[in-house]
């Protein structure tokens, strides 16, 4: 695992219009995230999380500030190149699955790759393989609206896997599931990731989900704050005396979670 | 790129559609039914055309020129001297006239001619071309047929042949057959009756007279020998190019195809509105998908080339199932459109349609191009559309909002623009349309403001009758303007086009009657089975005119004659009438000039109608030439009538007159007045009974001519009626889908106030309302943009095509029928979505995919 930073967010701010006034959702935000890590941000609903993720994702533009990739300042570039990076770099898992309805779970599997350009027969090969990683490999066939929740998850994860993006955002991905098939889900979402060494970045209001990060930070009142003792987050975070502006250079290396993911790996979850 | 995505992406679409197996049909049914009007049309008019032309072409064989007499008649002895005297072998003499063939119903053209002088001008009329001398001309009345006639009259050579001309019944023995070689000169000859030239002066009673003479004149030499011929010519005789006479038949129907062709367009235009609306549909439903596949990396112009393949497919379909439902209509349009052109223009016998690779590249280019038009805002809207919004639900709502008014904005600067484009002097009638064209789009344009005023009215009513269930129909209205907004003016456009269309109609109709109620003011009509319903172009024989004029009752008689003469103005139709100063009693005139009725008279003074006036920029004062039998005479105009019978126009002018410069003494018309003591009906009577055996001819009173005109008139409205029934079924259609398909899609919604305690009958009470007050803006809104309609199409689309003054007729019966339609159209949209929502378990719609 290599602590060369993958994502740096520069002096990042963005704000919205609502109505005569202007709400600052993201304001002066510093972050440097390190390849192959794996990220939970926290955050009330309307933290600006989600906003976060679009700047990261190129699906936004900033007001100001920089988001590099790699090198790469992705704010700069127009629509279709930041449509396109997005195509090649980064793998999605929402909340609400959003698994296209009218391709089946392989073809939502292989979409990415194909649109990658990647060669038809390899792209098939790789989105089986993903599908049986995550239990579905018999489900290939079946349209999102046989799957249950916690299948179509799995198979969003396959899909956000299957073309190697450099990092993987995850928005609320347990958020529509019940507590234990989103344990599942989850368990088997971060051993995936770590198995093949991605990066990822999951937002959530989920405290717990914490135990499973390599670095937990906060976005409050549009700036984020580090969360360093990951078993004890919950509390820490209800108490708030330990935030603190972080900023790219001090962002902590922490110690990997502690619970056995492998377990639920094998798990298949059962039809809701 | 690869393949392999856009396969993908291309699935995705394609399954969409299949999923929505009712907008997807919709949206085909919106081309397929536009493009089957256009193509329709258009294959009738252009079947039309070929037939007019393989007819002429036929009949004028390899002749250049041709020599004609001033009026409808040339003195045989012209042919004589020009071929006996001067010695012009490339001659021959040519009688042509029409009549009805007994176990046929439609009328020949038949066709006198000299088979030895026939030689080097038609194929089939000469000795080359199988004509058998010896039985041809026997001295006894024969007629040669092809044999395509032949063999559907089950007859043979020998028999006898029972034919009418003008009303009066001849007996023709069957001299041979012509052999129809091919398709083309069957369809050419499937009309004709050929004789020889006697038989012919027999049969239209012109004894000593020709048509006219056809001429093979040489390139060679061109200009010398037309010289000659011209110098060896008496007064009152024309050289003229033998194309000229078909050209003038031809342009005849221009207007009348052209609009028709409008016509078609406008349903195309209605069309295209449903295309429009069910695009914006499939694409506003799909919104979320669009969202999540640009989340994955799609880029806005793979969106782009996502919907307009779809258009593409929608189009494809629309237009190959338009153009084979399009032949099927137009095989039942040419009956109608012959029929009126028949009534209206001249002879055409049209047996079978041609399909001709013209108007079926237009009709593709028009399918097509039509659906990627209306597709290609909702596609762009699909592409624009941040893929953080589209993430989200509802933005595409308060973008129209904010659009609103600059919509409006747009909309009022068009329909101005439509009103400019008809302050252009000699804008013609492609102007007038587009002006049209340029109303409909600025109102649609003014729609959804419209909506949202309009709601802001009825709301409170509903309210008031429907309480909080009224309130919110109303207020769904409003909220879901980008999708209700286009299927109201889908409907708006409908219903106007319908509205404007029949206020024209109507308009006409009542102007035509109130005219012939002036125009008609003698007892009795006595009149020739002519050809063509609208022209006197037979004659009354000399022996019938004489009695009925000494028939006992009839106080007074006045006469008209018609024919076709040469004037600076190329052909016209002239009517004369010896009613002298009386014909002020007749006649409604636009413009007259002091004294007139007694100069018309005693004076060499003419009137004309004020569509010729139009058709040929003349008016009062202005003097036309008419090639008489003394020769080129000009004559003043003094006067200008309406008159509705044609749109050519005519010239008029005292029999007095045209007796002193033609020497034609036939009469085509009589009109009887009768004494105090007899009743008009027993009149009518006592005249049939004297006209048997001399001339079968219809006597009519009044009130009968009168109602037998109105007849015709609605005949040759029929195809516009037609049409705009179409139109409407178009509308109606459409409308009923978009509606159905704006609440199925809100199935969910609905689901959501079942779960909250809506019973199913709330719940039939809440859609039916809501597609009721949709109905109700609609036809609100069709009344004034229909009016509009109809004003153009009245006062400049008429008056541009025809030269016809009309007064503008609205019937509040037409205006409730088109309220009726959109209210009528929308309930019954409201009727499935709210049986299916009221049947359907609710927890079904609420479940997330």
């Amino acid at each position: 695992m290599s602590n060369k930073p993958i994502i740096q967010l520069k002096q990042l701010t963005k704000s919205y219009q609502e109505g005569s006034k202007r709400r600052l959702v993201l304001d002066q935000l510093d972050l440097s995230v390190a390849e192959g890590q794996m990220y939970v941000l926290l955050g009330r609903s309307g933290s600006g999380k989600s906003t976060m993720l679009n700047l990261l994702s190129g699906i936004d533009k900033p007001d100001t500030g920089q988001v590099i990739i790699d090198g790469t300042d992705i704010s700069k570039m127009n629509e279709k190149d930041r449509t396109k990076y997005r195509r090649d770099n980064i793998g999605f898992v929402f909340q609400s699955f959003n698994l296209i309805s009218t391709l089946t779970a392989f073809e939502n599997v292989v979409l990415p790759l194909s649109l990658k350009g990647n060669d038809p027969a390899e792209s098939e090969q790789k989105a089986q393989f993903f599908l049986d990683q995550v239990g579905l490999g018999d489900r290939g066939g079946s349209y999102p609206d046989r799957l249950s929740g916690g299948e179509q998850q799995r198979v969003a994860i396959a899909r956000a896997l299957a073309h190697e993006p450099k990092f993987i955002l995850a928005d609320e991905p347990t958020g529509n599931l019940d507590y234990k098939t989103g344990s599942m889900v989850l368990n088997m979402l971060s051993d995936l990731v770590r198995k093949n060494g991605r990066t990822m970045i999951i937002a959530t209001h989920d405290r717990e989900m914490g135990q499973i990060a390599d670095q937990v930070l906060e976005l409050r009142e549009g700036s984020l704050h580090a969360m360093d003792a990951l078993s004890n987050v919950a509390e820490q975070s209800e108490q708030d005396q330990f935030s603190q502006s972080v900023g790219s250079s001090h962002a902590t290396e922490s110690t990997k979670p502690t619970q056995d993911i492998n377990e639920t790996e094998s798990t298949k979850a059962s039809n809701e | 790129m690869s393949r392999h995505h856009h396969d993908l992406l291309w699935q995705s679409s394609l399954r969409f559609l299949l999923q929505h197996p009712w907008h997807f049909l919709l949206s085909i049914l919106g081309v397929a039914l536009g493009v089957a009007m256009v193509i329709s049309i258009d294959l009738s008019n252009s079947s039309a055309q070929r037939a007019f032309s393989l007819s002429a072409e036929a009949l004028t064989g390899k002749a250049t020129h041709q020599i004609q007499g001033s009026g409808d008649f040339l003195s045989d002895q012209v042919y004589r001297d020009l071929r006996l005297t001067a010695g012009y072998r490339n001659s021959a003499p040519v009688i042509d006239g029409y009549g009805r063939v007994q176990g046929f119903d439609r009328t020949f053209q038949i066709l006198g001619v000299d088979p030895i002088a026939e030689g080097p001008f038609r194929d089939f009329s000469s000795q080359d071309g199988g004509i058998d001398l010896a039985k041809f001309i026997t001295g006894q009345p024969t007629a040669v047929i092809s044999d395509q006639v032949l063999e559907d009259l089950a007859k043979n050579i020998g028999d006898s042949l029972q034919v009418s001309v003008g009303g009066r019944p001849f007996d023709l023995f069957i001299a041979g057959a012509i052999a129809t070689a091919n398709q083309r000169s069957q369809q050419a000859l499937e009309s004709v009756l050929l004789v020889d030239i006697n038989t012919a002066q027999q049969l239209f009673d012109m004894d000593g007279q020709l048509s006219r003479i056809d001429l093979i004149v040489p390139d060679e030499n061109l200009e010398a020998i037309l010289a000659s011929l011209l110098a060896g010519l008496t007064e009152g005789t024309r050289l003229v190019s033998s194309g000229s006479r078909t050209d003038t038949l031809s342009q005849m129907t221009r207007a009348f195809e052209l609009n028709l062709q409008a016509l078609s367009l406008l349903a195309l235009l209605v069309g295209m509105f449903l295309i429009y609306n069910t695009m914006t549909f499939s694409v506003v439903q799909r919104l979320p998908l669009i969202g999540r596949l640009r989340a994955l990396g799609v880029t806005k112009s793979e969106v782009l080339s996502m919907i307009v393949k779809e258009a593409v497919l929608i189009g494809l379909i629309g237009t190959i199932l338009g153009i084979t439902a399009g032949i099927g209509l137009a095989q039942f349009l040419l009956g109608l459109v012959t029929q009126s052109i028949n009534d209206l223009y001249f002879v055409l016998s049209v047996q079978e349609l041609t399909i001709e690779l013209i108007p079926v590249l237009k009709a593709v280019t028009l399918g097509l191009g039509a659906t990627l038009l209306a597709a290609f805002w909702p596609a762009r809207e699909a592409a624009e559309a941040e893929v953080s919004t589209v993430l989200r639900r509802s933005s595409s709502e308060s973008r129209l909002a904010q659009r609103l008014p600059s919509l409006a904005l747009t909309g009022l600067a068009v329909g101005l623009a439509g009103g400019g484009i008809l302050l252009f002097p000699n804008g013609g009638i492609i102007a007038g349309y587009s002006s049209l064209l340029f109303v409909i789009i600025g109102f649609s344009l003014l729609i959804p403001a419209l909506i949202v005023g309009l709601s802001v009215l009825i709301r409170p009513i509903l309210g008031a009758l429907n309480g909080l269930i009224g309130k919110m129909s109303v207020r769904g209205v409003v909220t879901e303007l980008s999708r209700t907004s286009v299927a109201v003016a889908a409907l708006v456009v409908a219903v106007a086009a319908s509205v404007g269309v029949g206020v024209m109609v109507d308009s006409f109709r009542v102007t035509v009657v109130s005219w012939l109620e002036s125009q008609l003011q003698a007892d009795i009509y006595v009149q020739p089975p002519s050809a063509v319903a609208r022209k006197a172009d037979a004659q009354l024989q000399a022996e019938l005119v004489r009695m009925f004029k000494e028939t006992e009752g009839v106080a007074s008689v006045h006469s008209v004659f018609s024919e076709d003469v040469m004037t600076t103005f190329g052909s016209s139709n002239l009517v004369t009438t010896s009613l002298g100063a009386k014909a002020s009693e007749s006649y409604q005139t636009k413009e007259i000039q002091d004294g007139f009725w007694e100069q018309f008279a005693q004076e060499e003074v003419i009137m004309i109608s004020e569509a010729y006036a139009y058709r040929f920029g003349i008016g009062m004062g202005d003097s036309l030439g008419i090639m008489t039998d003394k020769g080129m005479q000009s004559f003043p105009i003094q006067a200008i009538y309406f008159d509705y019978a044609s749109d050519m126009g005519t010239i008029t002018m005292n029999r007095s007159l045209y007796d002193r410069y033609f020497d034609n003494r036939a009469i085509s018309g009589l009109a009887l007045y009768a004494d105090d003591k007899t009743e008009v009906d027993v009149l009518v009577n006592r005249l049939r009974d004297r006209a048997v055996g001399v001339q079968e001819v219809f006597i009519r009173s009044n009130k009968g001519l009168r109602e037998a005109s109105i007849e015709i008139f609605d005949r040759t409205f029929t195809v516009t009626v037609v049409l705009r029934l179409l139109a409407v079924v178009v509308a109606f259609v459409g409308i009923l889908s978009s509606l159905m398909a704006l609440q199925l899609e809100r199935a969910r919604e609905h689901a959501v106030l079942r779960a909250n305690g809506m019973t199913p009958g709330q719940l039939w009470n809440y859609v039916i309302t809501q597609t009721g007050v949709m109905g109700v803006i609609a036809g609100v809104l069709s009344i004034p943009l229909g009016l509009l309609i109809s004003y153009v199409l009245v006062y400049v689309i008429n008056l541009r095509s025809f030269g016809w003054t009309l007064e503008f007729m609205v019937s509040p019966s037409l205006l409730i029928q088109a309220v009726g339609l959109a209210v009528g159209a929308a309930l019954l949209a409201g009727i499935y979505p709210s049986w299916k929502m009221a049947r359907a378990n609710p927890a079904d719609a609420l479940r997330s995919e």
